[in-house]
């Protein structure tokens, strides 16, 4: 299943970006080849030996809608800077200034860390005289050409270094838990849990056999999602998993059991706000206290059944791990044998 | 009323993690366990597990930042508004819905946009918000739970991690438009 989502999501991104990038290429949507006629004013006067000098940048706004095609309208005055390169005369905008689109894209698609400003050579400029306050001006920027191509590549590489330092950040608070667990288990606490939690998860975990710990590391886990602990609910969600894949005589096919604890804790009920939406909204995530907890418990109950229904679903039914034992006591070799054909 | 039970959930809330971090060494002392040992032994499973879900991390979180990155998801959106406007949701909800279960960084950040471009007092921010409060980033979860024991072969478990988003989602917005509406 997760194979299609998986190669759907990276064959798809390839195809859209393309998809965009031509049709972006077709129209033309950049103009890559055509200067954006502009006025330069110099506060200080033009000095034509000057490597940097400050201007002001003004766009006629009608100009600017009939080259670009688009309704987006410019400021009427950019701060910027007139510099001398060995390209020419280059007219840099003021890197915090906010442009109307396509400028915008333009802008983000050059930027780099040294010189994060649009910019772009000065063309059809009449050699002035110095001192000239005014000049008029056409600016070309650099062209625009696969930007999508690129930014999925750009973001391959970025959330790949994003999942491994997401993962080793947990290190921490895994650590923490998984301690205390064990400490829970070595004093008997996590068995005596489990005899007060069975009668309420067994139906919903039918294999895991009477009195086996998992159930209270289950319970745990669900507890610490029900009050928003989300740091301290996955690594106990990672032990309850890892008591379910002791239990379970497939090696890398998930059971019955575990798609249901999956689907316990990407529903589960919250009766506290994650704290990652409470740094953002404030205070004003009180008022959500109840359409929170509300939805939840449907989203939970759903969970629940649908995951039940999808269990009988017979495409599912015939690549579970305890189909054999379900059925009878058949030996753990014919089983596994099962699991190749797969 | 409302405030009532709020505080009393957060007061609750609040014993949650010291209880367990406190209790459990305590009652362990008590039943004669040699606490730190066990402890530290416990904890240095820490490392391995994290390190176990590296690679299953990378490779769901790598694919969804390229989607994302594409562009595709506002043409997703864009494909969908007209088949969920029919049953009562905003469209400006919509991408809320798509977003969350992929990614809990990029639904928060939505969430942010949507404060920006809405105000906070706003129906669609307060659907939103529930969303993000209501469910997990699902395939996050089943990065980190099935990587952490190396499960590879997920069955079942995407379809029901989304079916139920998705009754989270259209619960969201009935219930925000039920109490706030």
């Amino acid at each position: 299943m997760l194979n299609y989502i998986w190669s759907g999501l990276i064959i798809g991104s390839l195809l859209f970006a393309l998809t965009v990038d031509t049709q972006e290429l077709a129209e033309n949507r950049f103009r890559n080849d055509q200067a954006l006629p502009v006025t330069l004013e110099f506060p200080d006067g033009y000095t034509p030996e000057a490597r940097r000098q400050p201007v002001e940048i003004r766009i006629d706004s009608a100009r600017y809608r009939e080259m670009f095609g688009t309704d987006a309208v410019p400021e009427s005055s950019y701060a910027g800077r007139l510099v001398q390169t060995e390209e020419g005369r280059k007219v840099e905008f003021d890197p915090d200034a906010s442009f109307p689109e396509p400028l915008a894209t333009i802008e983000s698609y050059h930027a780099t860390d040294d010189n994060p400003a649009l910019r772009g050579i000065l063309t059809t400029a009449p050699s002035a005289s110095p001192g000239t306050p005014q000049l008029e001006a056409a600016v070309q920027f650099e062209p625009v050409r696969f930007r999508k191509l690129r930014s999925i590549a750009q973001a391959a590489l970025d959330f790949a270094e994003t999942a491994a330092s997401l993962a080793l950040s947990l290190i921490g608070v895994l650590g923490l838990m998984l301690g205390l667990v064990k400490i829970g288990e070595e004093a008997g606490l996590i068995e005596a849990l489990t005899g007060v939690v069975q009668p309420l998860l067994n139906p919903l975990f039918p294999n895991v056999p009477e009195d086996h710990p998992a159930l209270a590391n289950i319970s745990l886990n669900l507890l610490a999602n029900v009050f928003g602990l989300g740091n301290a609910a996955t690594p106990l969600g990672i032990k309850a998993m890892e008591d379910l894949q002791s239990l379970n005589p497939a090696d890398d096919t998930a059971s019955d059991d575990m798609v249901m604890l999956l689907a316990l804790n990407t529903s589960s009920v919250q009766l506290v706000p994650p704290a990652l939406l409470v740094s953002i909204m404030g205070l004003q995530v009180n008022q959500l206290f109840f359409s929170i907890t509300l939805a939840t418990l449907c989203s939970t109950v759903a969970g629940i059944l649908g995951t039940l229904a999808l269990h009988q679903v017979p495409y599912f039914r015939a690549t579970a791990p305890h189909r054999n034992a379900d059925a009878e006591d058949s030996a753990d070799e014919t089983s596994d044998a099962d699991e190749r054909e797969i | 009323m409302i405030e009532t039970i709020r505080s009393v959930v957060s007061v609750l809330s609040a014993f949650v993690l010291p209880t367990l971090i406190v209790g459990f060494p305590l009652y362990g002392l008590i039943k004669g366990v040699r606490v730190y040992e066990v402890f530290v032994e416990g904890a240095k499973e820490g490392f391995d597990v994290a390190v176990t879900i590296i690679p299953y991390l990378i490779a769901i979180l790598f694919a969804i930042g390229m989607f994302r990155a594409s562009g595709a998801m506002d043409y997703l959106v864009d494909l969908l508004d007209p088949v969920l406007g029919l049953i009562g949701v905003p469209a400006e909800v919509l991408p809320m819905g798509i977003v969350r279960p992929l990614t809990g960084s990029g639904s928060a950040g939505l969430v942010a946009d949507m404060i920006n471009q809405y105000g906070e007092d706003s129906l669609v921010v307060k659907m939103a918000a529930t969303m993000f409060g209501s469910t997990e980033t699902t395939f996050y979860v089943i990065a980190v739970y099935f990587g952490a024991v190396n499960i590879r072969e997920t069955r079942h478990a995407v379809p029901a991690g989304l079916f139920a988003d998705f009754v989270g989602f259209l619960a969201s917005v009935y219930m925000v438009q039920l109490l706030f509406g």
